[in-house]
């Protein structure tokens, strides 16, 4: 009873903070990890090598824009994933992440560069047919403040075989200071197969979003 | 009689050596594609290995001999462990992967 009481705890954990565009912030050990998150303000495309079963270092780029569309971001950075927690459930698992960057940013309003440093943590919980998870992220450089929260919960619509594509539905929420004072709500279709990963949807803006993944 | 015993005893040999040697796993955690391709990707490149199967369902990781060739138990459930799930359970059988495959399919 003890036991169902904590996976139901941290379940609801899971659910009521998420953050991070996809389901795992890396692949399996030795596998690199592409991924990708496409809307009119927000262009990110990240890659990292997972040199553990625990561990993946990568890079990543960044294109973020305000919604008035005046001022611009340009981040790049050095990533370092670190998987600090795992619980293998017979049905379920759940994970806690950190994950931090460094790197340069640039901006519109700004001249030069500065140096961005962006440590966050990303907890999260699967089943086959159940997915939430929740992020924070800080963003900080000298003068700006981007921090970044989300959160994503979804299920499939039904259960398959791993090789077999598998449709899912994601609502995400995320807001990020500094650019934006609306909180992003998207409705999303996923569809995972095998090694990939593809999600599109439409945000509460009516702008158009895509993720992908890939691990090869 | 002793005719008839010795192609006893051969016969059972020939069927045995013929009985896939495979070892099905019971694994937690597992949930997802991505976990069942790391799995899958670890298991496969081992030197005994012919085939493996993930079901996610039932929680199964299936690894089948290449003929002449013993699995190691514990070296399989290390590359498991390793890549970050629970063994549960580890046990032989003389099933090929496509009939476990089957089975399991069956079952659905």
């Amino acid at each position: 009873m003890r036991r169902h009481l904590g996976k139901i705890c941290l379940g609801a954990i899971c659910a009521l903070f998420s953050l991070s565009a996809l389901c795992g912030p890396m692949g399996f050990k030795d596998s690199w990890m592409s991924m990708g998150d496409v809307s009119p303000n927000w262009q990110e495309v990240f890659v990292n090598y997972a040199f553990t079963a625990r561990d993946a270092a990568g890079a990543s780029a960044v294109v973020m824009r305000s919604d008035d569309g005046i001022k611009t971001r340009q981040l790049t950075e050095a990533t370092y994933t670190r998987l600090a927690k795992r619980w293998n459930m017979p049905e379920a698992q759940a994970n806690i992440w950190f994950i931090g960057g460094v790197g340069n940013i640039t901006g519109n309003d700004f001249s030069g560069s500065r140096t961005m440093s962006s440590p966050g943590v990303q907890v999260d919980y699967e089943t086959t047919r159940i997915y939430a998870s929740a992020t924070s992220r800080l963003y900080r450089a000298q003068g700006l403040n981007h921090d970044f929260a989300s959160a994503r919960a979804g299920f499939s619509f039904f259960e398959v075989d791993y090789d077999q594509t598998q449709p899912w539905f994601i609502l995400e929420v995320r807001r990020m200071r500094g650019l934006t004072d609306k909180t992003e709500v998207t409705p999303m279709l996923r569809l995972i197969h095998n090694r990939y990963f593809v999600e599109f949807g439409v945000n509460n803006a009516s702008q158009a979003r895509m993720n992908f993944m890939y691990i090869f | 009689m002793k005719k008839f015993l010795i192609a006893l005893v051969m016969g059972i040999a020939a069927v045995s050596s013929m009985a896939a040697n495979s070892v099905k796993v019971t694994v937690n955690g597992m949930v997802c594609s991505f976990c069942a391709q790391g799995i899958e990707k670890r298991l496969s490149k081992m030197d005994a290995t012919k085939d493996v199967f993930v079901d996610l369902k039932k929680k199964t990781v299936a690894v089948e001999a290449k003929d002449g060739q013993t699995l190691d138990a514990k070296a399989i459930s290390a590359e498991i462990v390793d890549a970050g799930y629970d063994v549960v359970k580890i046990e032989p059988v003389l099933q090929s992967v496509a009939e476990i495959r089957a089975e399991l399919k069956a079952r659905k």
